[in-house]
């Protein structure tokens, strides 16, 4: 641990050992054991420089956390530690059967809400995101471990495609639920 | 300056003193005021022995009338009485304009963002109208305890933006109320039920007032309140109740003169009453005479429904919304809490029961219960519960983000974030030798700047002048604990940090908000000597024994010698001068102080830290092997 919480690693802070593969439990009660210390709550009636740190470690520890539980953000965390600092926006993958696959689903998105059925549709689409999802994440884990790097990069590409297409599932499932009710 | 108390339970240095502290809950229909007593939270009453402060605020000219006083005037005077302010705070002249209901009042043009309400008394803005609503609970405060208050916790709708925050807090400010937290509704419920029954697991707390609605899913856990996800309409309450009843009236009676604000209030009252009466009984007559309209009619339970149900409806959009930003099903929930005046309808109870498919909890007054959460959490934070293990966590409501090309907007931090966050953003110039860059900051969920709300425009100026592309301004974006942006910047490659000019879309600006503090006749100057005298006196009180139980506590390990004499030289300038009447050298011996032990609050925070983490073995975090196989959602 170093001396400095704004400056030590996410997995020191929360105790773990420096793996793709995390205990979501304990982040969860790290996360609230540490908050009890740091928060600008308890320090409400301190002086202006140490209301200032708390919100600044309070801050640092709501990204640490954010960081860990997300697969995407947390294999870029990785890979920073190793020395690849890899911006998200400027990555996208070439594989061209994945993205083909991609777009099939963009496509079958666009359609759906013309479908007869449209939340059965999408909650089957939803479950398979979520199992490609985890297939990718063992990939990079993988990967990851086996200190190839290059192959680590192109599953985080993956990785985002399928974040982004979960949140696009989502919203549309929440669209069909709303004019349902009205 | 509360140095942390790293000290034992039970082994602690200096003996407090019970600090009085209120919760206030400024509500758009009614506000209160509350507060711990023997270790009871409960609202406090006027002399009469009521507890809700009509938010009603009448300008005679003479004086001004705040609660049941001004709500006298209501009808007779409908220009002049103000009511359900809070709909207008931190809001533009065009939002105001927008809102049919309630926009009757009589607005002056101004050269300021912030809307006037002309009355016989001046221009006020709603800032103003709110605060003489705080000064009110804050002098039965006063009456009720028997000593000024040392602070309080005041509560804001969940899905209030920043500017609403901000207008609140530059009332409190008016109303020289030191705002320990600014904490949202139902979050403050949560803790009046949580603290009671013991629960835990995750709730939903379902609140309509009556000019706001918020849905939050909160998960509570060993004294912590943790907000996972909010939503709601922050212009939605029981007013649109009352205005849809109120149109069906003026259909059913032909009325003409609607548009009439003595007609408009009538109407209104009629239809209030008619809602409330339809709690308990299956209809209700309604007997309208004014103006030369004369009409009976009834209005049934079955009617009402069909009148309120696309409203409830609407609300029930946003609870899935809430519970899908949680990530968590309905049949996650363990509870759902009402909270707010307007769950008394039947309609809203029975169609959140059967969405949620749970009978919700109505035991504690649903008025009354935002005010009791925000006391409790009032005396925590003024230091009256040292050991308290009570802490809430809150997120931002509504994401925060900066125009780009083409009247886009790029989100820097997005809804349900957990709150203090901060996120830097890299910026460049796009012509050679500029100095100088305008940023908007807007606040809410959708593409377009035009559908969003604007924040504020910030110029960044004085940084180096380069070649176009070569300038790397990263500029942060802060959101402090209360759901309050601050934004910095600097420039990267000179290190030289770049001024802000802020220029808030819809807030009072630090200039008017001083000037209308001089204008207040409650700041004679005497007055504003003796009181700024007692604030200091009470600071600097506060930070030599804040101090004194520190050092106690560690100065053999953290400090050196030296710096400890150091410490001890500045502590004994302050003793010196606190007895003495100067403002400005008590001011600066406590800067001075500050000043002197920063390394040392600094040390103490991280050293505290790690004790926090190496306190804990491993069986106390057995690890729980099904979680590593999960699919997390980001």
């Amino acid at each position: 641990m170093s001396n400095d919480i704004l400056t030590s690693n996410f997995f020191e802070l929360f105790d773990l050992p420096v793996s793709y593969d995390v205990d979501l439990t304990k982040i969860q009660q790290w996360y609230m054991h540490l908050q009890k210390q740091v928060h600008p709550d308890k320090f409400a009636n301190a002086s202006d420089r140490e209301k200032s740190l708390s919100m600044q470690q309070t801050s640092w520890l709501n990204e640490a956390k954010t960081t860990l539980e997300s697969p995407v953000l947390r294999a870029t965390y990785l890979l920073k530690l190793k020395g690849l600092d890899i911006n998200l926006e400027n990555e996208t993958t070439m594989d061209a059967v994945f993205l083909m696959q991609q777009l099939e689903m963009r496509e079958q998105l666009e359609n759906v809400k013309n479908e007869a059925d449209p939340l059965t549709i999408l909650d089957g689409m939803a479950k398979d995101a979520k199992a490609t999802t985890q297939e990718l994440m063992n990939g990079f884990s993988q990967s990851y471990d086996n200190e190839q790097l290059d192959d680590a990069r192109e599953w985080i590409r993956k990785l985002q495609f399928l974040q982004k297409a979960k949140k696009e599932i989502n919203s549309l499932i929440a669209d069909v639920e709303d004019e349902l009710m009205s | 300056m509360a140095l942390i108390q790293i000290a034992e339970p039970g082994q602690s240095t200096t003996a407090h003193h019970h600090r009085l502290a209120v919760g206030i809950d400024l509500g758009t229909t009614n506000s209160l005021v509350a507060s711990v007593r023997s270790g009871e939270a409960s609202t406090l009453a006027d002399a009469e022995g009521q507890h809700l402060l009509p938010s009603v605020v009448h300008y005679s000219g003479k004086d001004v009338l705040v609660g049941s006083s001004a709500q006298k005037h209501m009808v007779t005077d409908p220009m002049n009485t103000i009511v359900s302010v809070k709909r207008f705070m931190g809001r533009g002249a065009e939002d105001i304009a927008a809102d049919t209901a309630h926009s009757f009042y009589d607005f002056s043009q101004t050269q300021s963002a912030v809307p006037r309400i002309k009355t016989r008394s001046g221009d006020v803005s709603a800032v103003e109208v709110s605060a003489e609503i705080l000064k009110t609970l804050k002098r039965r405060a006063f009456e009720t305890l028997g000593d000024e208050i040392e602070g309080a916790v005041i509560t804001v709708p969940a899905y209030f933006d920043d500017a609403q925050r901000q207008a609140t807090k530059d009332a409190a400010r008016l109303a020289d109320i030191k705002v320990l937290r600014l904490l949202n509704e139902p979050t403050a419920a949560a803790v009046a039920y949580g603290l009671d029954t013991g629960n835990e697991g995750i709730i939903a707390v379902f609140d309509l007032g009556g000019g706001t609605f918020d849905i939050s899913v909160l998960r509570l856990n060993k004294g912590v309140f943790e907000v996972l996800a909010t939503g709601g309409d922050s212009a939605l309450g029981g007013d649109d109740f009352d205005y849809v009843i109120a149109e069906w009236i003026v259909e059913q009676a032909k009325i003409q003169d609607f548009d009439a604000p003595e007609v408009k209030r009538l109407i209104m009252q009629h239809a209030r009453s008619a809602k409330e009466a339809l709690a308990e009984y299956e209809d209700v007559a309604i007997n309208i005479e004014s103006a030369g309209t004369r009409w009976q009619g009834v209005l049934s339970r079955f009617q009402l429904q069909e009148l309120l149900t696309p409203l409830v409806k609407k609300t029930l959009m946003s609870c899935r919304r809430a519970l899908r930003d949680a990530d968590v099903d309905k049949e996650d929930i363990n509870e759902v809490v009402m909270v707010g005046g307007s769950t008394r309808t039947l309609l809203v109870r029975e169609m959140v029961a059967e969405f949620f498919e749970c009978e919700p909890l109505t035991d504690i007054d649903p008025d009354k219960v935002v005010a009791t959460g925000a006391a409790l959490q009032a005396d925590v934070l003024v230091g009256n519960k040292p050991d308290d293990e009570m802490l809430l966590l809150d997120v931002i409501p509504l994401s925060l983000g900066l125009e780009t090309m083409g009247g886009l907007v790029e989100k820097i931090i997005h809804r349900n974030t957990a709150i203090p966050v901060a996120k830097a953003q890299d910026f460049t110039t796009y012509k050679d030798g500029q100095t100088a860059m305008a940023v908007h900051v807007l606040q809410g969920d959708r593409e377009l700047v035009t559908d969003n709300r604007s924040l504020a425009r910030f110029e960044l100026r004085g940084f180096p002048a380069h070649v176009a592309g070569a300038a790397r301004i990263r500029v942060t974006f802060q959101v402090d604990a209360d759901g309050l942006l601050i934004v910095s910047a600097r420039e990267e490659n000179s290190g030289v940090e770049a001024s802000i000019d802020v220029k808030p879309s819809y807030g009072l600006s630090d200039a008017e908000v001083e000037s209308m503090l001089r204008d207040s006749i409650e700041y004679a100057e005497d007055d504003m000597h003796s009181r700024s005298l007692r604030e200091q006196q009470v600071d600097a009180d506060r930070v030599i024994e804040a101090l004194d139980s520190a050092l106690a506590a560690d100065s053999d390990q953290l400090l050196s010698d030296d710096e400890q004499s150091k410490i001890m030289i500045a502590r004994q300038a302050l003793v010196d001068v606190k007895g003495k009447d100067s403002v400005e050298d008590i001011e600066q011996a406590i800067k001075n102080l500050e000043a002197e032990c920063e390394d040392y609050v600094a040390r103490r925070m991280n050293t505290n830290i790690k004790n926090a983490m190496q306190g804990h073995s491993i069986e106390e975090y057995a690890s729980d092997p099904t979680s590593d196989a999960e699919v997390e959602e980001s």
